[in-house]
């Protein structure tokens, strides 16, 4: 298959992830399973795929920032690195929303999070990180305006 | 509130059906060898390597399927184990050799296919010593049917119906035996195939046997399944002949035995299984 069609295809597939994290409030089960478990596998497969076939064939390594480079001037390497980032940043927004609904953290709240981890996933770690940790220090507020589970 | 079970709650536990739980850890590792096939699969798919006219992966892929096969059927008959001995400390020991035997085994499968070098029969000085211990390796991983058929043989359950565990102990007794008839014959030969052209591609369909001449992995494809058909055969006949019935699950076993032999010889000589199918 061509590579850039599996791009496309990993990223549709990880856009959908998205899209049901958003459906959190509705479905929370149903999307957990989805965007949690199903599409990650899924995006896992595909890594474990590209790196089982093209590993031994590319060059590099992960001993410096060179060898980074050089590992990733093989574009099925290439590939499977932005796979690695759509499977985990997905995997840390599914997780956010798991940790919000248990710490009675509101969903719209929540928003800006999952989006700055969708694009600039630690990024978004971070805010969230902040965000629980001042959820924790007014715990009290925080359960009147969340959405209970 | 509690986190723990919400932080749970996607992963519903996963329950083995009942007819696996004899040997609970035969059975998830068989369930992981299948699992196994997705991420092997996908490389499957994506890699345009080939050895011997056929994909790299092809190889990890048929292997994974076995042993999910071979352990998911020793743990169906551990079931006429009799009762406590898979609990016993000695079998507990054992058992988890063979599974690290396995895992061994397949880790160099995996390794092999994604350096896309020859898993077996590699001549390098280093893929030779490889060879050899994993040649220990498959007999010690086969040495547990012999084991359960001695033991369901000597002692085991019968649950009135002995003919069928008859059955289940001779059909696993046969397959170390004519495992290491076929296969050591094969090592020993340096190759499985006899005359014709050393490929995959134009094999039969699926298990990729010549069509041009002797293959020695259909004696041994026959000869590992013998815990499949001899325990089938029994199944049959204590339907048919009764339950108390043993000669027809003997004669029949027998009869297997024969058969094996007769693709063995037939390899050996040069000449295709079932040459007509062509």
């Amino acid at each position: 298959m061509e590579l850039e069609t599996l791009f496309s295809l990993a990223s549709t597939l990880a856009l959908s992830g998205w899209v049901a994290l958003l459906a959190t409030p509705l479905l929370p089960r149903l999307s957990q399973i989805y965007a949690g478990i199903i599409v990650p596998a899924a995006l896992a497969t595909l890594y474990a795929g590209l790196v089982l076939a093209f590993w031994s064939s590319g060059h590099g390594g992960f001993g410096s920032l060179a060898a980074v480079a050089e590992l990733f001037a093989t574009p099925q390497v290439l590939l499977a690195g932005w796979v690695h980032y759509l499977a985990f940043d997905l995997l840390v927004g599914a997780w956010q929303v798991r940790q919000a609904r248990a710490e009675g953290i509101g969903f719209l709240v929540l928003l800006p999070c999952l989006a700055l981890t969708f694009l600039f996933g630690p990024i978004g770690l971070l805010l969230f990180l902040g965000l629980r940790a001042a959820n924790r220090l007014a715990p009290r507020q925080a359960a009147q305006t969340g959405v209970t589970p | 509130m509690t986190d723990l079970t919400l932080e749970r709650a996607p992963l519903r536990s996963f329950a083995l059906p009942q007819i696996l739980r004899g040997e609970p850890a035969f059975a998830a590792v068989g369930l992981l060898m299948f699992w196994l096939m997705l991420p092997t699969g996908a490389a499957a798919l994506l890699d345009r390597r080939q050895l011997l006219g056929v994909g790299v992966w092809d190889k990890p892929l048929k292997f994974q399927l076995a042993l999910g096969i071979y352990l998911l059927t020793l743990a169906l008959f551990a079931n006429w184990l009799p009762a406590g001995f898979v609990a016993g400390r000695r079998y507990r020991v054992y058992a988890a050799s063979v599974l690290v035997a396995i895992g061994l085994e397949m880790a160099w499968l995996m390794g092999a296919a994604a350096l896309g070098v020859a898993s077996h029969f590699n001549a390098t000085a280093i893929g030779t010593l490889i060879y050899r211990s994993m040649g220990g390796l498959a007999i010690w991983l086969t040495s547990a049917s012999l084991v359960y058929g001695v033991v369901i043989a000597r002692r085991g359950r019968d649950f009135g119906n002995p003919a069928l565990r008859d059955g289940i102990a001779v059909g696993l007794m046969l397959v170390l035996p004519l495992t290491l008839v076929t296969a050591g014959f094969m090592s020993a030969w340096g190759s499985h195939f006899v005359g014709g052209v050393a490929s995959d591609a134009s094999g039969l369909w699926l298990m990729g046997w010549a069509r041009d001449g002797g293959d020695l992995r259909v004696a041994h494809f026959f000869g590992t399944h013998a815990l499949h058909v001899v325990p089938v055969l029994a199944l049959v006949s204590s339907a048919v002949l009764g339950k108390t019935r043993r000669w027809p699950v003997r004669l029949g076993a027998v009869l297997f035995v024969a058969f094996v032999a007769y693709t063995f010889v037939e390899a050996v000589s040069g000449r295709p299984f079932l040459g007509f199918i062509g």
